[in-house]
């Protein structure tokens, strides 16, 4: 799953020819300036200035500013840029035309597990969920590609009617075109609008999921996926990402503000499960994090060691299911090293450290770890026979 | 009893080096079970024709490594099963070619990152073969006491702890590899282990789903009850729980879901499977499954740590209502250990090995080689030199200052003799026909020996017979010599003479015996010797060989290492007239005619073959 930003979905959609009004994605406000005299449409149409971040909300934030002309745009460019939301920094703008149009309309695809499924709505926009039971949905079977004829019967079902019908038609067409040549997972386009005196359509907000896995069959991919996480990634996460891009096996992290359990838990199915157990007890997490797929001892000791720099934690929770193959032994040693490293950097001070593992070298990789003990580390630690995650129990009792 | 792999299964694995370490954990359950070897053959097309090494138990075998399913499958009509391994990008195209071959009935993907759309085409494919893709991201296929798919289970002590040698009656379905081995284990502490169990992988369209498995286990006598595991996201768990409760199941229901903490978290904030991905509206969400399955009738703990209990609660009904007796444990002796390796058994003290080698002077295990104990960095920080390594190596001993420099100087005036000399003229040649640097100079090496260069032991050895059994009797040495030996060896020259003498063996002799005080009977002894000789004939001299013979036994060096001070010293120079001939772009040479007397017969006819 990878979500991408506006420009870079733009960009693909011109590729296949779905309509988008003009826009610029811009890191300086003064190059707004040079933008405008260049282009003429910057000029003279109104525009439209929205943060080109993975931030959720941002008409709430005041991330998205309307109907202005370019001295307005290059005003509230000045603004954003740079401004700092939670943990994020608005580093890029798009600049888009604002298209006066006169209907609003939803189109969008997703795939499923049979093909995928085209929906469609006259009544788009940001009333689309109040909307629900307008959208009428049109299945396409893996590896098919329905006719025009039949999508245009189907926008003609949907409420669309002569030649709207048959531009949206061929829109719808371009998208599923788009969708399948992309390997996307799913594409929304909210509002499609039209303005009926020149007959122009454009793609006005669109959000764009592709299949990452796919990417080494795609060399013209020139964007990087976002975080799906409603915020952009903190230095932490995205170091742990860059590590992750480089090893055998998995190392991943999101922190979640204000929680004072910590997780360095393996397997992505245990690893759920130990924060499920966490909020059931009324616990609340200060990230998630899970490392899988045997990974080699310094990735888990950078993971380790980020986990310890979390702020305020109380717990530890250093849990996973009997493994089948990752090493208990190598990535204990990894989690041993990083504690300790913490330990001399002032950090795990009244931190408690809850251990629950098996697999492969098991007995080695507990006996490793319980020796912490020795070291006037505050740490408890189980084997096998400790179920799963009754060490979040012992913790949030303790 | 099982599903999907049994007694009968015979697998290939498509892939590289993870595919060899699963066909090595698979060979261990075979032999925990004494079943035959489920890994029968190899794709891997860059390692075509080599044979991979498979133990089960103590029991070598080969297997064979092809480059295409087709040629494996030819070979090997036995297959009946498929194993990918094998990188994401070529992941389709082997499963597409295994579920298209006829042998073929089941196929488990473990490669992760498979693109979702290769991923749906395999699961429309399977259903029109009317096959079983399972995966991708799949840990494997274990049926208790039958066979094992993949690394599944873990290490040896681990399958029998989970009591994986002979089948229980609870089947396993999770999506997680990590939480089938945790499934297993619980089955087996809290009832009577598993028949089968199948880790479908996270993704987000896997190749088969819960109620694929689940309409196989009641299918299953042998299976009673089934554990799966599931998460949010996707609908797998909504139809697994739609199917448990359409009609009256012989098997019983238990069920752990992940995610519902995603409830309290942020919105939008999602993680673990790719498939862990709540849909819009909550479709999906962990609360809904597990309602589903509720009320579908099925047994679902609200946390993970509840399926203990819930397992064992199945179990005792299943005791009570008779469905299945209660089963001895096996004791833990009864089933085979696995051979460890040598090195285990030694490590424990359990086994004596003959040494194969013994060395005396060098040892690198540690973090950098050791000299008969001296560790080569603290040698040179404290101003050793070349010398003093090779009286360490060579002689065990680490000289004085004084021997070294001797030592460092016998080196020196060694090295090189010019190009005229066999084995210089050796090597020259080798590098004009364009032969690399260790050959050429083992070209000159190979010169080494009774006319060149190889006198230094035999001088040494034969002046310290001397020295021993004739102290004062030259004439006496000489003749047992002439009787026993022949010509002296370390004496004569062929261009010098007394009047001419070798400047080398003079600044040599006066070194050791005007600037060291080295004691040097052996050295005395040869010269006495040359006077005697030299009266005889005037080229009769004490040469460099048996110079530096005589001065190395002096400084009680084994004899048998004097010829090596000769082979150290003119390597120098060999290497040395290699480059040289390298530098210069040296042409591929012949002797000249006229160098040659062609002292052959006379052109004549072939007589025919008798």
């Amino acid at each position: 799953m990878a979500k991408i930003l506006e420009g870079p979905a733009m960009k693909l959609f011109n590729k296949w020819g779905i309509p988008v009004p003009n826009y610029v994605v811009i890191m300086d406000p003064n190059r707004l300036e040079q933008l405008g005299e260049a282009n003429k449409w910057l000029r003279e149409s109104k525009l439209v200035v929205k943060a080109h971040e993975a931030i959720g909300g941002r008409f709430k934030l005041g991330l998205v500013k309307l109907g202005l002309n370019l001295d307005e745009a290059l005003e509230s460019a000045k603004e954003m840029i740079g401004r700092e939301i939670g943990t994020a920094v608005i580093r890029q703008l798009i600049v888009a035309e604002m298209l006066d149009h006169d209907e609003e309309y939803y189109l969008s695809i997703a795939g499923n597990r049979d093909g995928a499924e085209l929906l469609l709505s006259t009544k788009g926009g940001v009333d689309i969920e109040d909307n629900w039971d307008t959208v009428k949905r049109l299945f396409i079977p893996l590896d098919e590609t329905p006719s025009i004829e039949e999508i245009t019967e189907f926008a003609l079902g949907a409420g669309f009617v002569g030649e709207i019908a048959e531009r949206v038609a061929k829109i719808a067409s371009r998208l599923i075109l788009c969708f399948e040549n992309e390997d996307s997972q799913s594409i929304e386009i909210n509002p499609l609008v039209i303005r009926k005196s020149d007959m122009r359509f454009a793609a006005l907000d669109a959000v764009m999921n592709v299949d990452w896995d796919a990417r080494f069959r795609h060399p013209d991919w020139d964007f990087k996926p976002v975080s799906e996480i409603g915020r952009p990634y903190t230095e932490a996460e995205q170091q742990i990402m860059d590590i992750d891009a480089r090893i055998k096996g998995s190392v991943k992290l999101v922190e979640v503000p204000g929680g004072d359990i910590a997780l360095l838990t393996a397997g992505g199915g245990a690893s759920v499960f130990y924060s499920d157990a966490v909020v059931a007890r009324g616990g609340s997490i200060a990230n998630y994090a899970e490392y899988s797929g045997d990974p080699p001892d310094w990735a888990v000791e950078a993971l380790t060691e980020t986990i310890c720099r979390l702020p305020k934690i109380r717990h530890i929770i250093v849990g996973g299911a009997i493994a089948n193959f990752t090493d208990v032994k190598a990535t204990f040693s990894g989690i041993i090293n990083g504690f300790r490293e913490s330990k001399s950097k002032g950090y795990l001070e009244n931190v408690k450290i809850w251990v629950r593992r098996g697999g492969p070298n098991e007995n080695q990789g507990l006996a490793a770890i319980k020796k912490l003990q020795e070291e006037g580390f505050d740490i408890h630690v189980y084997d096998r026979s400790m179920p799963m995650t009754d060490i979040v129990d012992l913790a949030l009792n303790s | 009893m099982s599903i999907l792999a049994n007694k009968e299964t015979r697998a290939v694995i498509i892939g590289g080096i993870a595919g060899l370490n699963a066909a090595k954990r698979m060979a261990q359950f075979d032999f925990l079970i004494n079943r035959p070897l489920t890994v029968q053959a190899f794709v891997y097309p860059p390692e075509e024709g080599q044979h991979k090494e498979i133990y089960r138990g103590g029991e070598l075998n080969n297997v064979t490594v092809y480059s295409t399913l087709a040629q494996a499958l030819a070979e090997n009509p036995q297959i009946n099963t498929v194993l990918i391994y094998i990188g994401a990008a070529r992941a389709y195209q082997s499963a597409k070619e295994a579920l298209e071959s006829k042998e073929i009935k089941l196929v488990s993907m473990i490669t992760e990152g498979v693109p979702e759309k290769d991923a749906k085409r395999l699961r429309k494919l399977a259903l029109e073969k009317n096959k079983i893709f399972n995966g991708p991201s799949s840990i494997g296929i274990m049926s208790a006491g039958e066979c094992r798919l993949g690394v599944i289970g873990g290490e040896y002590k681990n399958l029998k702890l989970c009591n994986l040698y002979r089948p229980g009656s609870f089947g396993v379905i999770t999506k997680s590899g990590g939480l089938s081995n945790e499934a297993m284990w619980l089955c087996a502490q809290n009832g009577n282990g598993i028949t089968s169990a199948v880790a479908i992988g996270g993704d987000s369209y896997p190749g088969t789903d819960f109620v694929t498995y689940l309409e196989m286990f009641e299918n299953d006598p042998e299976t009673k009850a089934v554990v799966i595991v599931g998460e949010v996201g996707g609908t797998l768990e909504e139809e697994a729980a739609e199917w448990f409760g359409k009609e009256i199941r012989r098997i019983k229901l238990i069920a752990a879901i992940g995610g519902t903490c995603q409830e309290v978290l942020p919105q939008g904030m999602k993680f673990g499977h790719a498939g862990a991905k709540e849909g819009k509206k909550g479709l999906g969400s962990a609360r809904s499954k597990m309602n589903a399955l509720r009320e579908a009738g099925a047994l679902v703990p609200d946390t993970f740590g509840g399926l203990s209990k819930a397992i064992k609660q199945v179990y005792q009904e299943l005791l009570a209502t008779g469905v299945i007796q209660p089963e001895p444990e096996l004791d833990d002796k009864l089933l085979p250990a696995l051979p460890p390796s040598v090195q285990e058994v030694m490590k424990q003290g359990d086994v004596i090995v003959e040494p194969l080698i013994r060395t005396t002077i060098s040892d690198d295990r540690g973090e950098e080689p050791r000299y008969v104990g001296y560790a080569a960095s603290e040698l040179c920080e404290k101003g050793y030199g070349i010398e003093d390594v090779v009286g360490l190596l060579w002689n065990k001993k680490l000289p004085t200052k004084e021997e070294s420099e001797i030592i460092k100087r016998i080196i020196m005036i060694s090295a090189d003799h010019g190009p005229a000399v066999s084995g210089a003229f050796g090597s020259i040649i080798a590098a004009c026909a364009g032969i690399d640097l260790p050959q050429a100079v083992s070209a000159g090496m190979t010169m080494i020996g009774p006319r060149f260069g190889g006198a230094v032991t035999n001088a040494g050895k034969y002046f310290k017979y001397g020295v021993k059994e004739y102290p004062n009797d030259i004439p006496g040495f000489l003749n047992w010599m002439k009787q026993n030996v022949g010509p002296v060896p370390g004496i004569g020259h062929r261009v010098k003479s007394l009047k001419n003498p070798d400047k080398r063996v003079k600044y040599l002799v006066e070194y050791v015996k005007n600037q060291t005080t080295l004691h040097t009977p052996c050295l005395d002894y040869a010269l006495e010797v040359e006077k005697i000789t030299t009266s005889k004939k005037d080229n009769l001299i004490l040469n460099v060989d048996g110079t530096i013979g005589c001065i190395l036994v002096d400084l009680d060096f084994p004899e048998y290492s004097l010829n090596g001070f000769f082979v150290l010293a003119r390597t120098i120079g060999m290497i040395g007239h290699w480059i040289d001939q390298n530098n210069q772009n040296s042409r591929l040479i012949r002797l000249y005619d006229y160098l040659i007397n062609y002292a052959v017969k006379e052109e004549r006819p072939v007589p025919e073959k008798k």
